[in-house]
């Protein structure tokens, strides 16, 4: 009898196994089929390749060029054609090359040797030297990967610009993390930039047997970000941002000149010669705080808005402050109005047209490093055709950006902008 | 400057709790393209020139770093 109960419980072992086994085995291809679903319907993070055209002309004045010391003017023109190419690698990763070139002129760089026999010298006029005009060439290369769940997503870039006194290479990476059904996000962000001057010194103190000359070539700088986003309801989403900023080398410019309240001027022709170039510490620390808040209005009406509160180891301070209002105007067109005030105060090192002692340790004229506040009205239109029916070869348009910044600040200083971008995407 | 950046932790870690998880489908406002946290391709010209007119720079998803600015 008891053999006969043994036997039977092993029967009933081994069939709850058997049982167990089988659910295990069904689980498991349950799990199995879900993942495969996921891997077989997740959306693409990027469907097919795009294609940016960006390009603006840019036209800035002023009377405190830093080149002849904080007096002369500061006439520029930049025109920057780019293009930045999205190109989807599979599923998850895209890879991104943004390239693009600057031309411009500058009177106030022209006068680095303002006696180039093309006139009287003069710090208000332009000169025809070497330095009038210069090419920038840069671009970068962004390689991303989403996570299947699209919650984490991880970004390498290395970055190359040059120009004829400079060249700058560049490293960077960022993690952003999604969580609370993609209502939040995390990222962190670090770029490390290494650059290289070619020291070019105002023409009267090249031969000058007084003047000291710089000691490093070199400018380094290290940042280190943090991003957080918020959405606060149907109608408003917001983020933090915190930007850590190290440079150190050399972060004064070789050809700004210096005029001493305590030296005799001297002259020739109209231009005033230099009593030195700008000196400044070979180490900044940047802090720079900012928070967006963005509120879906209407079908017809959104409301951007942006805050920045900045400070560094110079004596700077800033508060930014800008609003957007995108007024959609039909299903395909949409204007841009835009506000935003900028101030800072001055660095400690900065002097005004012949305010520095030649006994102070560091002195700079750039007014670009005084104390002023500024105002930028801008106004943009943007058409959106979402079917791309305007064709160019492989690529339909997608939308055309167009803005117009007019920028004015305290100290004189006032430029136009004019941007436009042209957005294609692949069959 | 302490203060700034405790309120402006007290505002994020409040908004974590303060606010209701909007679901996926609820999300058709928050997804238009002009609500995006960020600026437009288009803005990158105006950074690139506040970043070299003016000394503070950083926290605008601009240039913090590399680069002359010297023109």
């Amino acid at each position: 009898m008891a053999v006969k109960r043994a036997a039977v419980a092993a029967v009933i072992r081994k069939i709850k196994m058997k049982y167990t086994f089988s659910l295990f085995i069904i689980l498991c291809s349950v799990s199995l089929f879900a993942q495969d679903s996921t891997t077989t319907y997740k959306k693409r993070v990027l469907e097919t390749v795009e294609i940016d055209f960006l390009t603006s002309y840019y036209s800035q004045d002023g009377d405190n060029a830093a080149v002849s010391g904080g007096i002369g003017t500061e006439k520029l023109t930049d025109f920057t054609p780019t293009f930045v190419v999205a190109i989807p690698l599979n599923d998850d990763d895209v890879l991104t090359i943004d390239a693009g070139v600057s031309a411009y002129t500058s009177a106030s760089s022209s006068n680095v040797d303002p006696f180039d026999g093309g006139g009287e010298a003069d710090p208000f006029t332009a000169s025809s030297g070497a330095s009038a005009s210069d090419l920038w060439a840069g671009g970068n290369v962004t390689y991303s990967h989403s996570s299947d769940s699209r919650n984490d997503i991880v970004s390498a870039k290395i970055s190359v610009s040059s120009e004829y006194d400079y060249f700058s290479v560049g490293v960077g990476g960022s993690y952003t993390k999604l969580f609370n059904e993609k209502n939040t996000e995390l990222s962190v962000h670090a770029n490390v930039y290494l650059d290289n001057w070619t020291l070019i010194y105002p023409i009267e103190l090249r031969d000058s047997p007084t003047f000291v000359r710089l000691d490093t070539k070199n400018r380094n700088s290290y940042s280190l970000g943090f991003g957080f986003s918020q959405i606060l309801s149907k109608n408003i989403q917001g983020s933090l941002s915190l930007d850590l900023i190290q440079q150190q080398g050399l972060l004064s410019t070789p050809f700004q000149r210096i005029h001493f309240s305590d030296l005799p001027d001297s002259f020739a022709e109209n231009f005033q010669l230099a009593d030195d170039i700008e000196r400044l510490p070979d180490t900044r620390f940047k802090t720079a705080v900012g928070g967006r808040l963005n509120f879906y209005l209407s079908e017809m009406f959104v409301l951007r808005t942006y805050y920045r509160y900045y400070f560094d180891d110079w004596g700077i301070n800033s508060h930014t402050a800008s609003v957007e209002i995108p007024i959609k105007i039909s299903d395909k067109f949409t204007l841009y109005p835009s506000y935003r005030f900028y101030n800072q105060t001055a660095a400690d090192y900065f002097y005004p047209y012949e305010m520095a002692l030649s006994t102070d340790e560091f002195y700079t004229s750039d007014y670009d490093l005084s104390e002023f506040s500024a105002n930028q009205y801008g106004f943009g239109i943007g058409y959106t055709d979402i079917f791309t029916k305007w064709r160019l070869l492989y690529f339909g348009l997608k939308s055309v950006d167009l803005k117009y910044d007019y920028y004015k600040r305290s100290s004189g200083l006032h430029y136009s902008l004019i941007s436009a971008g042209f957005k294609f995407i692949g069959n | 400057m302490k203060k700034i950046i405790f309120l402006l932790c007290v505002a994020m870690l409040g908004s974590l709790n303060a606010c209701t998880v909007v679901k996926e489908y609820e999300k058709v406002n928050i997804n238009d393209p002009d609500m995006v946290l960020g600026d437009k391709a288009v803005d990158r010209f105006e950074i690139n020139a506040q970043a070299y007119r003016e000394a503070a720079a950083g926290a605008n998803g601009g240039k913090t770093g590399g680069g002359c600015g010297c023109n």
